[in-house]
Parts: C-alpha cells; structure tokens; sequence
C-alpha cells in the first residue's frame, strides 16, 4: 500500500491551474447551465478517460480540483444560493462515469457544508472559500458517529476538556478524500469523570495533525484515498470547533447530508443505462429477454431523480416525514444502482465482464453505494424507529399510584 | 371453540353477530358477566340484555355463519415472485380484505404488510377491556401468523410501508421492495397528539399494543388516572378505568363532555352516569403542558394556570390519517385517503383503501360497522367479480358508556338545535330536523 504522499499526483492541486479562479466567484459565473454544462464536459472527458486508474488507486485531485473551478462542490452552500438539486446532478454526472469520483465529491460537499453552517468565522470565511472552488480538499469522518448516533456502535473517538479547547484520541476506519494538507469533519464523544460521555463536539480535524494509517484493499473505488486515521492526544481549539454540542447540529444536517448522496446512485444508474443501450443495436434481439430491460430502468430513474430534486428544494426541513421521505429515496437510489448495474453486465455479457469494462466496474460501484453510511440496512431500520409510535416506558420504575 | 357440548337436542351452538360492533354472541360461551351461563341460547337471551361491547340490544344481532374454511395455500418458503395483492395494515381492515379476498379465490397471492406483529383483536372492546378484568392475550383472538397460515397469505410483521410508485405498481417497506397488482390501503389512523403532550408521558389507546402498555402500568394497583379529551373515547376509557377501580379525573375542553356530539339535556345525562360510576369530570379545561416531577409521578398544567398530579395520563385527542405515504405518491388525501364512494378506489392506478386512513367526500369515518362491507367490494373488484358497490350511511353511533349508553342515528349536525322528543328520568329522546324532515335522533 502506497503512502499517502505517493497517492497525491505531482501535478495534482489546484495550484498548477494557470489561472486560479477568484476567490469567491459571484452567482453569475456559476450559473445552473453553466456549472451542469462544466461537469459534464469534465465528466465525459478527462474523467470517463480515468474512470479504470481511479478505481484501481489513482486519487483524482486534479479532476477534483477542476470540478471546484467549474462550481460543482459548491453550489449547495447557503453563499451560492443553497443549490441543492444542482449539486446532486453535477454529483450524478460525474458518477455516471467514475462512482468514486461522485463519492469523493460527496464527501467534499458535506466537509463544506460543515464548515458553513458552523457559523464558526474562522471556518466559513477564506477556508470555506478555497474548499468550495476545490483550491484545498477536505472529507468526512461521520460513518462511526452517525451509527454511534443511531445506537448501532459506539463512539471510537474521545475528547477531554483542557484550557482552550479539547483534547482527542482514538482511531478511526475508513476515512475518504483525506491526506496530508487535507482535512477532515469529525466527532469526538467528550468524556468527564468515570469515562462516561457527556456530549460530542464535531471539529476540522487537520490531517497533518493525525498519523494516516493504510487500509487494506477494498475490490474497487481505490482512488478515493480511504484511510485509518489514529489520533494521539490531538489539540482541538475554538478555531477547529464546528459544533459542540453535535448532536442538535448533526440533526440539522442529517436530510441533507443523505440526500446529497443521491447523486452517486443516480449516476451509476444513469452510466449502467448507457452500458445497456450501447449494446442495445447488436444484442437486443437476445436482450429482449432480460429483466430491467433499458426502459424500466429509464423510467424509474426518471421518477427517482425528480423525487430527489423535489425533497432538494428543503434540505433543511426538519419534519420527520421529511426525513424519512429523504431516507427513502436514498434507499431506492442504492437498490436502483444495484438493480441496473447487473442488468447492464447481464445486457453486455462477456464483453462487460472484462476486466477494462465499465459494467463490472459498475457493479463494484453501486455495491459500494449500497454499503456506504447509511447503508441500505441502516436506512430501513431508521426509517422503521421514526415511523415508531413513542409510548411512555419508564413510568413502570417510577410514580406512586 | 365452545368447551360444553349442546344437550337440549336442537343442534350444535349457533353464533349470533353483533351488526353494530362485530362482537360475536356464541351460544356455547354465553356472557356470564352479563348473567348469561355457557349453553344459553340466543332465543332464551331476556329481551333487555345488551352487547356487553356496545349496548345495542338483541334485536341488533344477525345469526352468524362461519365462513366454509378454505383450504390453505402453501406458504411460500421464499419470497414470492409472482405480483399479487398487496395489503397495508394488519388490523381489521388489512384482515378483512384477506378473508373477503380468499372467501372466493384460493391461490391469488396475498402479502399483508403491517407495522405491528399482526394480532387479530376487536379493537372496539380496547375501550371496556380494563373494567371487564381483560388481559391482552384475552383480547388477541389469534396470531397473525396463525391468521396468515390459515388463509395462505404472507405476513410481513414489524414492517412499515415507506414509499409507493403508484405508475410502477412498486410498494418500498423497511424489509424490501414489493411488486403488486392491487394494493389496499389499510393502516388506520394514528392519535392526533398536541405539541403540548410528550407523547413519552401519555398513553394514547389505538392498538391492540399500546393497550397492553398501559394495561401493565395499570395492573400494580389502583393508580390516579386522567384523562385529557371529554370524546367517544375519552369517555369509555374514564368510565372503564373508573370500573377497574382507578381514580379518573376526565379532562374536557367544554363544559360537559362530548360537546360536538351531544345536545345540552343529552350530556348532561352522560355526565351524571360518568360521575355515578366515580369519574370525576373537569370541564372547560384546556390543557398546556405535561411533565414529570422528580418523585415519578407526572404534572398537567392548564390553561388557567392551575395543576393537576396524576400517576398516569391518557390522552383521548383524536385521531389524524396518516399521509406521508399517499401524498408523497401523489395520491388525493383529504383529510384521510381520499377514495370513491361505491367503489373505495383511490386516485392512482388498481389502489384501494378502507377503514380509518380513507375519507369519504373529505370525511373520515372511523367506524367498525362499514368495513366488512367496505372490504367485500374491494375484494369483488380485485377478483374481477360484480358487485353492486359499498353504500356509504352514517352508522349508527353508540357510546360504550354502561352508565349512561347512549345512541344516535342518522347524520346529526353540529350546532343545529335539538328537540326534545321524550324526557323522563329513565328515557330521553330528541331529534334533529331539516326543512321538516328528521334527519338525527339520539336516545340516552
């Protein structure tokens, strides 16, 4: 397994562009035709090119760092006009040729999402500004803590209050679009006497402050530079704070976190379709007697993708159906990208099983989406608990007649 | 299953079918809390005795036949493949279209999808079960799985129905994604709790389940109970808590209890039988918050600034459709699932709904008598059969009040004057008339 620096391609950050981008650019640079019609090209050219390297370990940050300069991860941001539709269909552009590219633009959307709605100046000022024209890149350590929330394991890392701020350790697996230089949104169960926790903080956590361990191989989506990170007494200070407590910011978050997921899914869908209709002329007098033929696929992605844009409109809403309408889209997203993916092989047949091909590859990706927080399972029991009538419990301990 | 064999040689034990309720009078069982022994035959029934669920008189009972049972299908080891019907809810409604459905056809494929483990109840007898000393395995009539078995249906216990594609004919549910050719909508209503509740500190008695609940918090001994909501269920539940020896307080928003429902002289009769079996009635009472103090024991705050301690609180506020699901599918709702009234279609593609999620002409109607009917058109429109169509009436509204029963029929209007027809101390009698005509009657 490589070092994290041998990952980071020699050309790669955004400084070798000739001409970097303003430092904000106004609405009318990143329009919704514009931003859509950049992703595209990106995602048709240079990153259907890659699609092969960056599943077998190319980290793409010289893609990322022109799909920041087109607008792509950063048009959901309240400062650009909280586009969330937009993002979610630059995402799936971009996944309908490259899965990993799609989801390391997730992880860099909901880092940047973290950073501004912390409403901590020192995050949402010139740091938030480079994250969202992709200048600097960040992701999300949430996987632990969000199933942390949801009761299913328990906190890995830990914070203890000294002057000035916190002090962190622990470890944590699986840890996308980080490296040195880089940074991370990540949540820490602070602890008081007897180890007992107290509350959570969520705070930037810069990379070079933490040891990068190696993960072992995943069987695709290598180029996403996924590693353990291992905390050792780490100081956290006001500056890195983005919410304490975190648990009312995470449920603030959540619908809109998950839902910009969507659009990996969306994207894996859309590129298995192309698989299938690209073989449609040569092998549809045998096709024809395949499930999930092209235009079922079609017409559920169709219906699919304008639920998501519909529940784009407020992100922010709180109301549980809100929530568990979000939930359920997400759900579908991943068992419509499993369902078209091996209809797609199944389309093209050997010519698919190749190992160059795109339809195997897809079919690692949409398993990939299907398994990522919150995983299918994850979304299912969640939307089983909301859905729950809340009955009173513990009276049966306390109260006199 | 009637353990005394029949001797007076007129045949087996015959069943008699309350048409206001749905209880069923067995003639081996008897009703030994109204005086009845097993072996009592409907005929020997005295002409006073009352549906110990309802209070409608013998007159109101039909002869019931138990339905031929139909041979089981297998039970499909694996998920079947093949499309078939698809039932949301496993309360009466969801088990009432399977039986009508598997009374004419065996082998259509049937999955019932219910967020409860499926428990076949009498959901009216929930509200006079704690007086009558019920428990909840008293109250269950059988499993679902033991129901599933029986009509060959596939039951999906503890699963909640998530999304709908109506165009696709796809129903998403937390354990999987499920095809149909009809769906029918039955999955009720859910209480209707104000934001000033903590639904963590109040019961609310719409299922077989959070009955059980309270049932286990109730049974360490008589407790302080209140009551917050002074309507048909309010109502029951402070006379039935009274009767199992709780002291209730019944909390309404109006003077006298049932202020929507019942004319002055009629309430006021409902409040005297209330406070003869011990309930103790605050009315203009508007309630403002609910917590729980450090001894346990839980605080309601009124309106008015005053308090009111209480080692258990049920809340009796009424009951909302749930409409997440239909309107995310972009089904008409109106205050419940909008369907047509002789067909119970819903606006999208082969989907039906029945019971307390539908409304007629935008109103609810939560009633136990329409359902049976309601679930027999549904099933003779799936199976492609003719049928003349659900006739949608009023029914007749009774309240399982003992000490005070009282009756209406017709479609009584709100705020329309009353006329006293008859008042004695044993009787009253008043109607509603429009343009001449009776239109609502009631009898206390």
């Amino acid at each position: 397994m490589p070092s994290a620096l041998a990952l980071r391609p020699a050309h790669a950050p955004a400084c070798s562009a000739a001409d970097p981008p303003p430092a904000r650019p106004d609405a009318d640079e990143w329009t919704d035709a514009a931003v859509l019609a950049g992703t595209t090209a990106i995602a048709d050219g240079a990153l259907k090119a890659a699609a092969a390297a960056i599943d077998g370990g190319t980290y793409p940050l010289d893609i990322m760092a022109r799909l920041g300069a087109a607008g792509a991860l950063g048009v959901h941001l309240d400062r650009f006009g909280a586009r969330f539709g937009l993002a979610v269909a630059a995402m799936q552009a971009a996944s309908r040729s490259c899965g990993a590219t799609g989801f390391l633009m997730w992880c860099h959307d909901v880092c940047g999402l973290y950073l501004e709605q912390s409403g901590n100046p020192a995050l949402s000022g010139a740091v938030l500004d480079d994250h969202a024209a992709g200048r600097t890149f960040g992701g999300t350590a949430l996987s632990n803590p969000m199933k942390a929330f949801a009761g299913i394991e328990p906190i890995l890392l830990r914070a203890r209050r000294v002057p000035g701020g916190y002090r962190v350790s622990g470890m944590l697996p699986w840890v996308s679009h980080i490296g040195p230089g880089q940074y991370c949104g990540a949540i820490a169960g602070v602890t008081g006497a007897g180890d007992t926790i107290s509350h959570e903080i969520m705070f930037r956590l810069d990379c070079d402050r933490a040891e990068l361990k190696p993960c072992p191989h995943f069987s695709g989506m290598e180029g996403t530079s996924t590693w353990g990170v291992r905390l050792d007494d780490v100081f956290v200070g006001q500056d890195d704070i983005i919410a304490d407590p975190a648990r009312p910011f995470i449920g603030r978050i959540r619908g809109a976190f998950i839902l910009l997921q969507c659009g990996m899914g969306l994207g894996v869908a859309e590129g298995s379709l192309d698989d299938m209709l690209a073989v449609e002329e040569a092998l549809g007098h045998v096709n024809q007697y395949l499930d999930d033929r092209p235009e079922t696929i079609a017409a559920e992605l169709a219906e699919l993708r304008a639920r998501v844009m519909r529940l784009a409109e407020t992100p922010y809403d709180g109301a549980p159906d809100y929530l568990i309408d979000v939930l359920d889209a997400r759900a579908q997203v991943s068992e419509l990208a499993l369902r078209a993916s091996q209809s797609a092989l199944l389309h093209q047949g050997a010519r698919g099983y190749l190992m160059s091909a795109a339809p195997q590859r897809r079919i690692r990706e949409a398993h990939f989406v299907a398994i990522v927080t919150p995983a299918i399972k994850h979304l299912r029991r969640e939307m089983a608990r909301l859905s729950q009538e809340i009955l009173p419990t513990g009276s049966l301990q306390g109260g006199r007649p | 299953m009637s353990l005394l064999e029949p001797t007076d040689g007129l045949g087996p034990w015959n069943q008699f079918l309350c048409r206001a309720c749905g209880l069923i009078y067995d003639e081996g069982e008897g009703d030994p809390d109204s005086g009845l022994p097993p072996g009592t035959r409907f005929a020997d029934i005295p002409e006073d005795w009352a549906c110990p669920i309802c209070g409608v008189t013998k007159s109101d009972f039909e002869p019931y036949q138990r339905r031929a049972p139909v041979a089981p299908a297998s039970i499909p080891a694996a998920p079947q493949r093949r499309a078939g019907v698809v039932i949301v809810g496993g309360g009466i409604s969801g088990w009432s279209v399977a039986e009508a459905i598997r009374a004419e056809n065996a082998t259509i494929p049937i999955t019932l999808v219910t967020a409860c483990d499926g428990s076949l109840y009498h959901k009216p007898e929930l509200s006079v079960a704690l007086g009558r000393g019920l428990s909840p395995d008293a109250l269950r009539r059988e499993t679902g799985v033991t129901a599933a078995a029986r009509l060959g249906v596939r039951l999906m216990a503890d699963t909640v129905a998530v999304g709908l594609s109506p165009e696709r004919h796809s129903l998403r549910t937390t354990r999987g994604t499920l095809r149909y050719t009809h769906l029918v909508l039955a999955h009720g209503a859910r209480p209707a709790l104000p934001s000033s509740l903590d639904p963590a500190l109040c019961w609310r008695v719409n299922d077989l389940a959070a009955w059980s609940g309270l049932h286990d918090e109730l049974a360490r001994g008589p407790r302080t109970v209140a009551v917050i909501g002074a309507g048909m269920v309010g109502c029951e539940m402070a006379e039935d808590l009274a009767r199992a020896g709780h002291a209730v307080t019944l909390l309404g928003a109006a003077t006298l209890p049932l202020p929507d429902l019942l004319p002055e002289p009629a309430a006021r009769r409902l409040l005297a039988g209330l406070q003869g079996v011990g309930v103790r009635y605050q009315g203009d009472s508007l309630v403002r918050g609910l917590s729980r103090r450090p001894d346990g024991g839980l605080t309601i705050t009124l309106a008015d600034g005053t308090s009111l301690a209480a080692a258990t609180v049920i809340a009796a506020t009424g009951l909302a459709a749930p409409s997440r699901l239909v309107r995310s599918a972009g089904l008409a709702f109106d205050h419940g699932i909008a369907v047509d009234p002789t067909t119970l279609r819903t606006s999208g593609p082969d989907i039906f709904a029945l019971g307390d999620c539908i409304s007629i002409e935008g109103r609810p109607c939560r009633f136990i008598e329409p359902i049976g009917r309601q679930a027999a058109v549904i099933a003779h429109t799936i199976l492609g059969r003719v049928h003349p169509g659900y006739a949608h009436a009023a029914p007749v509204i009774r309240l399982k009040t003992r000490s005070a029963p009282i009756a209406l029929h017709g479609a009584p209007v709100a705020g329309s004057p009353w006329h006293v027809v008859e008042e004695s101390e044993h009787r009253l009698a008043m109607e509603q008339r429009h343009d001449g005509a009776v239109t609502a009657w009631l009898a206390a």
